[in-house]
């Protein structure tokens, strides 16, 4: 690949980009897929367990089908065959076979004229259940039980996966360390709450064939597992994807009601819509996991970093989803941004009688991060040690190898260390505000990417642009990347617009269909600017080098004597010598009539050899240093964040508009966590299944955020760019927490850090901590 | 189903006479019905602000709204508020300062942030915060869509 | 979600009003702005086969510093400049009221008659049923206190204890007639989360009227909770005072969010009138105040916090009312 210092000049990349598809979305004609109505459509609904673990003894729908009006009434012994997002752990079903697994486990699915039919219809199916033993203590689960949740569990547990990895020798380098710091954090679950509910339609036509249009991360995906369930081939199915309301790893899994609103639609050869209410989002969660950590880190007595030993029990709920993708992640993500020389970790997913935890924005690096960096934190306290030279004096090199045998490529950490320093005031801040105010110090790391795609052979690509322009000059991109508000519309877009050298407005990006749109994996692990970017900027280039070929044989010069400029390829050093974009266009059909270019990108080979290696390896990865400030009211607990200084390192941005709409949406979700948001059970029951007691937080709730793009160009990254959709998230929440440390000398270990807890910190602050302002 | 009955009302400055029942929320008269799709369900039940049209200029709640007693009002919707060509100043400031990321909860902002302005040309940012506090965005931590609403009471 | 079929009626005098309530009488609810009442109906709680829309009943109507009809929006009274100048704790409460989406329907009666709240209440009726219901909405038990007798839903009205502090009356039409009562003396103390007002079966609020003292009053609201728009009290004071000199001659001070109805803690606060209003006596009324209330586990806060931040707001509460700064 090309030294990116050779790069040209750019027009559009880099700059302020506002979104292609916004003025659609400001008037209310995006199409999401609730917006779509299809002729003689029915209304589906789901019937949901009302136990959180029980045998089905029998299900009677006979009565249920005798309503005027209902259509159809599947349940799960029609479509048994089990699914999940990981090949490895297909452990779902579309309707519950045999046992429920949680509150709100789907049991059957109704079509019927309207919802108040389908509802009486519901009502009316008779279900005798065998209760058996509820698992929602972690704990617990993670123990030998009477009535495991699913047969797969490790030696009679409920555990899903265990990750153990050990790489130099930790004992060893805690026997020698000059200080152990160690910190216990308690993580309540999270979820996305993205503002459009799940919905799906699904049409069953008698040519065959079966169109699905879903709310989804992962068109691709959701294809695959449509087919697996439902027997039918993947050429007999089309899956869309409308515009889609937020996602931010919630619609990132095939879900269940997918697959049954298909079903039904088989059963019932009409087009059937399933909509969510927010019940049902919540129900079906696959969120952040509720999590213990438990981390030692070890210095010697200049600050260096010996060690880690890390152990972690993870909550995951009724099924796996990503569970085993997260238990690698909450221990191998921590191999930045430090230097880690021994690193030790134990994890352990376990399922218990809850909903499904999955993936959520910085999937697997959020939580962890958040004790590592009150680690850090405290460690600098011992060692008296300013919490930026801690880290700076850690700071993984670039062009580095991790003890687990990541390949480090670009790191622009430290720089965000000096922009985050400098930007904010610290030297003169940091211990030095009053009681009740505080400044702290929080860092990221993520990957741009997973080396790893689920479902393939790596010999495939992960991702593939194809673009087709005919006589209008207008060039349609097809891919099957999905946008789901983050922006890579428009950065596919401006990449192609770029490359072959045409206004913006040429560009059409084709909606997301399976019958045109060549495959890229979906939207999850920050991997779509990276990988789509780079098949993207090929596609590009093969499209321009037509171009050249048609305006070498216009011009009469070699191609290599050309340049693209904007809609005019000319002769360089003679710009009055050329054709227009469209002349070389014509001259280039006369072959062929509509020209066609492909591009697509495939992750280099990486990674050790031993068992998980794999896990967490990525072409490259983003690094963050955020400084935020705190405002507390010392005797409500009540707090504000005024003000945060973002630098990030998401390489070079290529839409500056939308990096800044990234680390900026991130800080808000990431102090939702801290400041309030919470999945509460009382044992298997989620208490607040609604947005009202969901706390996520509010305008006058959210600081300025100064964002700081410092980051080099990476070497692989197309233009130079990392992701900046998911690390951005991770720094937050560590520099809130050590901000109260700072304003009120108590260390806040678990999530979320509601006044209540705040009040009742400062009432068990110990003296000695009443001095941590030297005072 | 109760008995349908005659409503009239104004819709975007057109008259509409519509049979619907008694139970009839609002948000499901616009987007079922009419085919008023902007207005978007966001939950159903008052806590996001997805769902916001105008009543007589004020932003309000479809989804907390029986149809019947807008009887005789004026209702104006998404649609209601976008010129056939182009957009309107609140939108173009959306798009152009990167207001709306997924757009799901755009409408109702657009909304809301309209009849902001008509009340108070110039607001604070403050007052902005507080008049869009009934309106929920995952994706941008409003951040750029107090830039949006400041950039537009500003004028081109 | 849809709503259940019902008949609506749309009367516009309250002797219409009175009328249907009389016919209709243990079948219907009154429906003021909706913003409480159809939520709850979506979640099928305590369905009800008529609603009697009070929209169009004029004498609900309008509003000055001294009347406010039951019927005047939130968000039409948060802009009477004249009527926030007079009443500060009113114009602090008002603005903290869920949203201004909700303000721009919710209504002043139905903030005063809202619903009792509680996490396992508010839920639909798939969660109850799983749960088995309770004793507010078709059950026989309490998920909060283990019991059979008495329900523990929350009070969760803003407005109540701003009214309470400044000696608002209740001007009320029921079947039998009319009548005017303070308003603090509408919730029943000795009722429950649903038993938990004095009105007789389809007594209505017709206005709410204040006494020309009140514009005499120093007042203050503060709320407790965790977003600053949204969310329902976890804790909600309300507190007024004259003072002559630095001696309070008239001194209230009321609590919401706290139990299953608002309450006005005359008993506690009466040793604060006559004498000057210092920072010891303040606190000492404070912490009586704080172990007066009995907070359950229904809300977002623990209990244990809410009580003590009992103590905190009314502190802080009547601080402001002696300095004066409130609004």
């Amino acid at each position: 690949m090309d030294p990116v210092s050779t790069e040209p000049k750019l027009r559009l990349l880099g700059g302020r980009i506002p979104y292609i598809e916004g003025p659609l979305k400001v008037s209310g004609r995006a199409e999401y897929t609730d917006d779509i109505k299809r002729p003689g459509m029915l209304v589906g609904r789901l019937l949901r367990s009302p136990h959180a673990h029980a045998r089905i003894v029998s299900i009677d729908v006979t009565e249920a089908r005798q309503i005027p009006g209902v259509h159809a009434i599947l349940t799960g012994e029609k479509y048994p065959t089990q699914f999940g997002v990981l090949p490895i752990t297909h452990d779902e079903t579309a309707i519950a076979v045999e046992k429920v697994r949680y509150i709100g486990d789907i049991v059957a699915a109704v079509a019927a004229r309207d919802e108040p039919t389908a509802e009486r219809a519901l009502a009316a199916v008779r279900i005798v259940y065998e209760p058996l033993p509820e698992y929602t203590d972690p704990h617990v689960s993670a123990e030998k039980v009477a009535s495991p949740i699913h047969s797969r569990g490790l030696n009679g547990t409920n555990i899903q996966k265990e990750v153990i990895q050990h790489f130099g020798d930790v004992d060893a380098a805690v026997a020698s360390a000059a200080h152990v710091v160690r910190v216990r954090g308690r993580f309540a679950g999270v979820t996305h709450a993205f503002t459009e509910p799940l919905v799906t339609i699904a049409e069953s036509t008698p040519d065959g064939r079966l169109t699905v249009w879903s709310a989804t991360q992962v068109p691709h995906y959701l294809h695959r597992a449509l087919s697996e369930v439902l027997g039918i081939p993947m050429h007999r199915i089309r899956v869309i994807k409308p515009e889609v309301g937020g996602g931010f790893g919630g619609k990132s899994d095939p879900l269940p009601h997918e697959i049954a609103c298909a079903a039904l639609a088989l059963e019932t050869g009409r087009p059937v819509k399933m909509l969510f209410d927010r019940e049902d989002v919540f129900l079906t969660n696959h969120g952040r996991h509720p999590t213990e950590n438990d981390v030692r880190i070890a210095t010697d007595a200049d600050g260096r970093i010996l060690a880690y030993d890390i152990e972690a029990l993870i909550d995951g709920g009724a099924w796996s989803s990503f569970g085993t993708v997260t238990t690698y992640y909450n221990g191998v993500l921590s191999m930045g941004p430090y230097r880690v020389p021994n690193f030790r970790y134990r994890g352990r997913r376990v399922y218990t009688n809850k909903p499904p935890s999955g993936a959520m924005r910085a999937h697997g690096g959020t939580n962890i991060r958040y004790s590592i960096e009150t680690a850090i934190d405290e460690l600098a306290e011992r060692l008296n040690m300013d919490p930026f030279d801690l880290r700076e004096r850690n700071a993984l090199p670039p062009n580095s190898t991790t003890v687990n045998q990541f390949r480090i490529t670009s790191t622009s950490f430290v720089k965000c260390l000096h922009a985050a320093r400098e930007r904010s005031g610290w030297d003169g801040k940091h211990r030095r505000l009053p009681y009740g105010r505080g400044i702290g110090l929080g860092c990221g790391f993520y990957i741009s990417g997973s080396n790893s795609p689920i479902h393939f052979t790596p010999k495939m690509p992960q991702c593939t642009v194809h673009l087709k322009v005919d006589m209008d000059g207008g060039i349609a991109v097809h891919s099957m990347q999905a946008d789901i508000g983050q922006g890579s519309n428009t950065l596919m877009a401006a990449i192609v617009a770029e490359v072959v050298g045409v206004e913006l407005d040429r560009v059409h990006v084709v909606r997301v269909d399976s019958d045109v749109s060549p495959i890229d994996i979906g939207s999850y692990s920050s991997r779509v600017t990276f990988m789509m970017g780079n098949a993207t900027r090929k596609a590009g280039e093969a499209m321009r080098e037509q171009l050249l070929h048609a305006a070498a044989l216009l011009t009469g010069y070699p191609t290599e004597r050309l340049e693209v400029g904007l809609e005019r390829i000319s002769v360089k050093h003679r710009p009055e010598v050329g054709v227009s974009y469209l002349e070389a266009l014509h001259k280039a059909m006369e072959r062929t009539g509509a020209l066609l270019a492909t591009g697509s990108y495939t992750s280099p080979p990486m990674g050790g050899d031993f068992k998980g290696a794999r896990a967490g390896t990525a072409p490259a990865y983003s690094f963050g240093a955020y400084v935020a400030e705190v405002d507390v009211d010392v005797e409500t607990g009540e707090y504000r964040v005024p003000k945060v200084w973002a630098a990030f390192d998401c390489g070079r941005a290529l839409n500056r508009l939308a990096v800044e709409g990234q680390i900026e949406g991130s800080i808000h979700m990431g102090l939702g966590q801290v400041m309030g948001e919470s999945m509460n059970y009382r044992g298997s029951r989620l208490l607040n299944p609604a947005l009202l007691e969901y706390k996520i937080p509010m305008p006058q709730q959210m600081p300025e955020v100064e964002c700081l793009l410092v980051g080099d160009a990476d070497p692989e990254g197309p233009f130079g760019a990392k992701e900046a959709g998911e690390g951005p998230l991770i720094a937050i929440l560590p520099a809130v927490g050590n901000a109260l440390y700072d304003a009120l000398g108590v260390r806040f270990t678990d999530l979320p850090i509601t006044p209540d807890r705040v009040v009742r910190g400062i009432e068990q602050r110990t003296a000695a901590h009443r001095s941590w302002k030297g005072a | 189903m109760s008995d349908p009955r005659i409503l009239r009302l104004r819709l975007n400055g057109q008259p509409l006479e519509v049979s619907v029942p008694p139970e009839r929320i609002l948000l499901d008269l616009l987007r079922e019905e009419l085919n008023l799709t902007g207005t978007k369900r966001g939950c159903d039940l008052g806590t996001c602000g997805c769902c916001t049209v105008l009543i007589d200029g004020r932003p309000t709640l479809s989804c907390l709204t029986l149809a019947h007693l807008v009887a005789g009002r004026e209702i104006t919707t998404i649609e209601g508020v976008t010129p056939a060509t182009g957009l309107n100043p609140v939108q173009k400031a959306f798009v152009e300062l990167g207001a709306t990321q997924c757009g799901f909860c755009t409408p109702g902002f657009v909304m809301t942030a309209g009849a902001l302005l008509r009340e108070h040309p110039h607001p604070t940012r403050q007052q902005i915060a507080d008049a869009v506090s009934g309106n929920l965005c995952r994706c941008t931590g409003y951040s750029k869509i107090l830039d949006a609403i400041t950039a537009a009471s500003r004028g081109p | 979600m849809h709503l259940d079929p019902f008949e609506l009626h749309r009367p516009s005098t309250v002797e219409e009003t009175m009328a249907l309530a009389r016919r209709y009488s243990g079948s219907f609810d009154y429906l003021a702005g909706g913003t409480d009442l159809l939520p709850n109906y979506k979640m099928h709680l305590n369905l009800r086969p008529h609603l009697i829309a009070l929209e169009d009943v004029q004498e609900l109507r309008g509003h000055s510093v001294d009347r406010v009809g039951a019927m005047t929006r939130l968000g039409d009274l948060e802009r009477d400049a004249a009527f926030l100048r007079a009443y500060p704790a009113i114009a602090e409460a008002l603005r903290e009221v869920a949203t201004p989406l909700v303000r721009a329907t919710g209504t002043v009666g139905g903030n005063l008659f809202l619903e009792t709240r509680c996490f396992f209440f508010n839920q639909s009726y798939f969660w109850r049923q799983s749960l088995g219901f309770c004793l507010k909405a078709e059950g026989d038990r309490c998920h909060v206190v283990p019991q059979k007798e008495k329900c523990y839903a929350t009070f969760s009205g803003d407005l109540a204890p701003a009214l309470m502090v400044l000696d608002a009356e209740a001007e009320i039409h029921g079947p039998d007639g009319a009548r005017r009562v303070p308003v603090t003396d509408l919730y029943d103390a000795r009722g429950d989360g649903i038993q938990r007002t004095h009105l007789a079966p389809g007594e209505l609020l017709v206005a709410v009227h204040f006494p020309t003292a009140a514009r005499a009053r120093r007042s203050a609201y503060l709320k407790l909770r965790v977003r600053p728009s949204f969310d329902f009290p976890e804790l909600g004071v309300a507190a007024s005072a004259i003072f002559d000199g630095e001696t309070p001659t008239e001194l209230a001070v009321a609590a919401g969010g706290l139990e299953t109805y608002p309450r006005r803690f005359d008993d506690l606060t009466q040793s604060l009138v006559g004498s000057p209003l210092t920072d010891e006596r303040i606190l000492d009324v404070a912490t009586r105040i704080r172990g007066a209330v009995r907070p359950v586990h229904n809300t977002f806060l623990a209990p244990d916090y809410r009580k003590k931040m009992a103590g905190v707001f009314v502190r802080r509460a009547l601080t402001r009312v002696r300095e004066g700064t409130a609004a």
